[in-house]
């Protein structure tokens, strides 16, 4: 059967960042039966329209570039496919872009999010995140399916910038993501609480790449 | 503004997408072009209150009203009221996340009488006066009511301002048109009152004054404001005209009914004597295959939805059933769509048809037995069979189903010992089939569930005269069930009988528990259909300092001539029938069904044509 790959980048954002990624599943298979496009259904004793996100999304995290992969029985204009779909998309989630998969799921190695660290000393937190960044490990607890364990994220974060504008901190950092390794913002953001005394709120923590080997962008 | 307040605290609650709305098929309207607001409250959590129908229906009717804006409003769960009561965040709507308190209506569904409470904790939170008395003299903020509870709704008459009795479909617009030309004339609340009284199906309780008896019953009822005497429900006359929504609001997270339904028929011909549905949504009317297939067309591609279900009473009366589902599965198989089939009875179809049903149905099986012995049966008019049951547990279990679900009530009019016991029997009898059976499951054994409820007798029901078994006897009947069952393969479940006294209490009062119902909420109590968050130690507490007995109201007859505190409503349905079906029922004898022959209920001659 004549079968398309195809991969569109999406954006999750406003209300929609509070749809969980068990909920965006359900909410997915309802957008692409509300688009009537020819979506292609796995074949075996329950068929089931087939599709998949690159990689989970937190609860409450924005993100301006989310990986969705699909199939479809017939080709159509990617243009086409895309605006079928934001015709019926709920408020906050957009299709940015549709194009043929090229690359497989497994390349993705990192993913970067932006966030802002507000304070009422955000003098103080600034030098408390240079005193952290200047450690030779950053260790954290992380939950994971054997239960809590203590990893060191410092080798494989990397901090893009870190910038104080008039009392927010405004960061951009990248975590390790994709199938091996998977390191969620919160840690940084845990392990900065814990060493330093000074209050903060963490705001809009948004994903804003996924990364392959080499910088290079997943396509 | 208040959203960035909600949105602060929205990931330290669980399941926050039902706090902040944005769904599918949700509609925000621009409010400077809005004349009215109405705010549609369900008294429980998102989960429950988005299941249901009659709000999918008032909201998209409403809101093709370009001037009217109907929004969802439902009761939070106990970790978000925590944090709205701490951060001063006023129940709000959630289309605009504006507070309700601004709106021109608040309009709540009674689905069931457990959910009082709630309403009277949705009222605080949202910074409106929980007494209709305390509210302001301007024309705004009106609380309104309507669902099958407010048959009867004495025991909420002192939150509200008004009733909606029966269907809401054309007086819901009446009732705002009337509001939106006496606000531009800048009447008073007391003027839109007195001239909303005089709807035909919309009930002020505060015109009407309830005289007592020295014994305690109602001793007579006096109207004021030149209020009608007796205010009459509300029917939609032709079902496939009546307005039906081509979407539905979709949710992200999982509801309790999370699926397109379609409804099929109002009303019912059965006449099972408990049934409060059976009655009260009388005269039976029926939608035409063709609509009920285009609705379900229009929902399934609207919504997107792969699962629809059709709502009913019972489907299986639909008289053009049998082509009624043949047209409906060849669209949902077509469609890769689940159709689920709820309370059908399969005994009348083709074998074609049979077939085709056999692929769509997966869920369990289950009886409403109600009754363990056909003596019962025939007491409550529950015209099931032990026969049918056998036959449709044998094909069950030859088709490879090894589970049967079993409901029964408990605390039935002229209930013995016998009629427990055959309920253990009629399972035992249903495991011994099971074995009896040649080509039955392999490698299964079977379970058979017995589900068994009390008896809460109901207004507008020939049991609206019958006493609930005290708890004591309710729980001596439950461990006389349990001790007649003899296996593992038979699972015995009922329910706390301290909630279904409160249950029948709430259904059967009248005025003098609306300050009951306040001092329990109060005292903490609200979700109490939650087993989790029932306080029946602080019901009683409130019932012992307002100087009112419970019992008075649960286990006491109600006689045939004692004027009824919901006397001065009229469901269509005639006392006098009430009291010959009760009459009949005590004598064991049933009545047929209503195409079978009409029982005289009297809706034939209200409504002023005949049923069939």
């Amino acid at each position: 059967m004549f079968l398309i790959r195809l991969r569109a980048e999406f954006e999750k954002k406003g209300r929609a960042k509070y749809i969980s990624h068990l909920d965006l599943n359900r909410c997915m298979l309802r957008t692409f039966r509300r688009s009537r496009l020819p979506i292609w259904y796995t074949e075996g004793f329950n068929p089931h329209p087939y599709y998949a996100f690159a990689l989970a999304l937190s609860l409450g995290f924005e993100s301006g570039c989310e990986i969705l992969d699909f199939n479809l029985n017939e080709e159509i204009p990617f243009d086409e496919v895309r605006d079928r779909l934001n015709a019926v998309m709920p408020e906050g989630m957009r299709i940015v872009r549709v194009w043929e998969q090229k690359m497989k799921i497994t390349a993705i190695k990192e993913a970067e999010y932006q966030f802002s660290l507000v304070s009422d000393d955000a003098e103080k937190l600034y030098g408390d995140i240079g005193k952290l960044l200047s450690q030779e490990n950053i260790l954290i607890e992380k939950k994971t399916k054997k239960g809590m364990k203590t990893v060191d994220i410092k080798p494989d974060m990397k901090i893009i910038s870190c910038e104080n504008n008039n009392g927010r901190i405004d960061v951009c950092l990248r975590m390790p993501a994709g199938t091996q390794t998977n390191f969620n913002p919160n840690l940084f953001i845990d392990a900065l609480r814990n060493f330093s005394q000074t209050g903060f709120s963490a705001e809009k923590i948004t994903r804003t790449g996924i990364f392959c080997d080499n910088n290079m962008k997943f396509e | 503004m208040l959203r960035e307040k909600i949105e602060k605290h929205l990931l330290e609650i669980q399941k926050p997408s039902r706090y902040i709305g944005g769904e599918v098929g949700s509609v925000t309207k621009d409010k400077s072009k809005i004349d009215v607001r109405f705010a549609f409250c369900f008294p429980d959590t998102y989960d429950i209150g988005m299941s249901h129908l009659g709000m999918k229906i008032l909201y998209s009717l409403t809101n093709e009203r370009e001037n009217y804006w109907c929004e969802r409003c439902f009761a939070p769960s106990l970790d978000f009221e925590k944090i709205m009561r701490e951060n001063d965040i006023p129940l709000y709507a959630l289309e605009s996340l504006d507070p309700i308190k601004d709106f021109d209506f608040i309009g709540f569904t009674m689905q069931y009488e457990l959910s009082y409470t709630n309403v009277l904790n949705m009222l605080d939170l949202a910074g409106i006066p929980i007494f209709a008395k305390d509210r302001t003299d301007e024309l705004t903020q009106i609380v309104v009511a309507g669902g099958p509870c407010v048959c009867n709704p004495e025991p909420l008459a002192d939150f509200f301002d008004i009733f909606i009795l029966g269907e809401g479909e054309e007086v819901n617009l009446e009732l705002m048109d009337l509001y939106n030309d006496m606000k531009k004339k800048g009447a008073s609340r007391l003027d839109f009152l007195r001239e909303a009284a005089q709807i035909e199906g919309i009930y002020v309780p505060q015109f009407y004054e309830f005289f007592y008896k020295e014994n305690g019953t109602v001793d007579h009822i006096e109207t004021k404001e030149n209020a009608p005497a007796v205010v009459r429900k509300r029917i939609i006359k032709d079902l496939d005209k009546v307005y039906y929504p081509e979407n539905f609001v979709v949710p992200f997270t999982e509801i309790v009914h999370d699926r397109v339904s379609v409804e099929v028929l109002r009303g019912c011909i059965r006449g099972c004597r408990f049934c409060q549905a059976g009655f009260i949504y009388r005269p039976f009317r029926e939608k035409s295959s063709d609509v009920i297939c285009a609705e379900t067309k229009s929902l399934c591609e609207n919504t997107g939805y792969d699962e629809v279900s059709l709502a009913s009473l019972s489907t299986s009366d639909h008289s053009d059933i049998d082509n009624m589902l043949t047209k409906l599965i060849d669209y949902t198989e077509n469609e890769r769509i689940n159709l689920s089939l709820p309370s059908l009875r399969v005994d009348n179809f083709s074998e074609s048809l049979l077939e085709k049903i056999k692929k769509v149905r997966k869920s369990g099986l289950t009886f409403a037995a109600e009754g363990g012995t056909q003596r019962l049966r025939d007491v409550i008019n529950k015209n099931v069979t032990e026969e049918e049951i056998m036959n449709t547990c044998r094909i069950a279990f030859q088709g490879g189903y090894a589970a049967v679900k079993l409901y029964f009530m408990m605390g039935l009019p002229t209930e013995t010992d016998e009629d427990i016991i055959g309920i253990a029997e009629l399972a035992q009898r249903i495991v011994d089939l099971f074995y009896s059976i040649e080509n039955r499951p392999k490698g299964k054994g079977v379970q058979v569930s017995v589900s068994c409820a009390t008896f809460v007798p109901k207004p507008f029901t020939p049991f609206q005269f019958e006493p609930q078994d005290t708890r004591e006897e309710i729980e001596r009947k439950q461990k006389l069930l349990l001790d007649s069952v003899k296996t593992k393969k038979i699972r015995v479940s009922y329910h706390d009988p301290n909630v279904s006294m409160l249950e029948v209490i709430l259904a059967k009062g009248d005025r003098r528990l609306c300050p009951v119902i306040y001092e329990a909420w109060k005292k903490g109590c609200k979700f109490d259909s939650w087993s989790e968050h029932y306080k029946f130690d602080k019901w009683l507490e409130a019932f012992e300092e307002c100087g009112v007995d419970p019992k008075f109201y649960a286990n006491r007859r109600f006689e045939y001539d004692e004027i009824l505190p919901w006397e001065h409503l009229d469901y269509l349905v005639s006392k006098e029938f009430f009291i010959r079906e009760n009459k009949t029922a005590h004598k064991s004898i049933t009545t047929p069904h209503c195409r079978q022959r009409c029982s005289g209920c009297g809706v034939n001659k209200k409504v002023g044509r005949e049923c069939f």
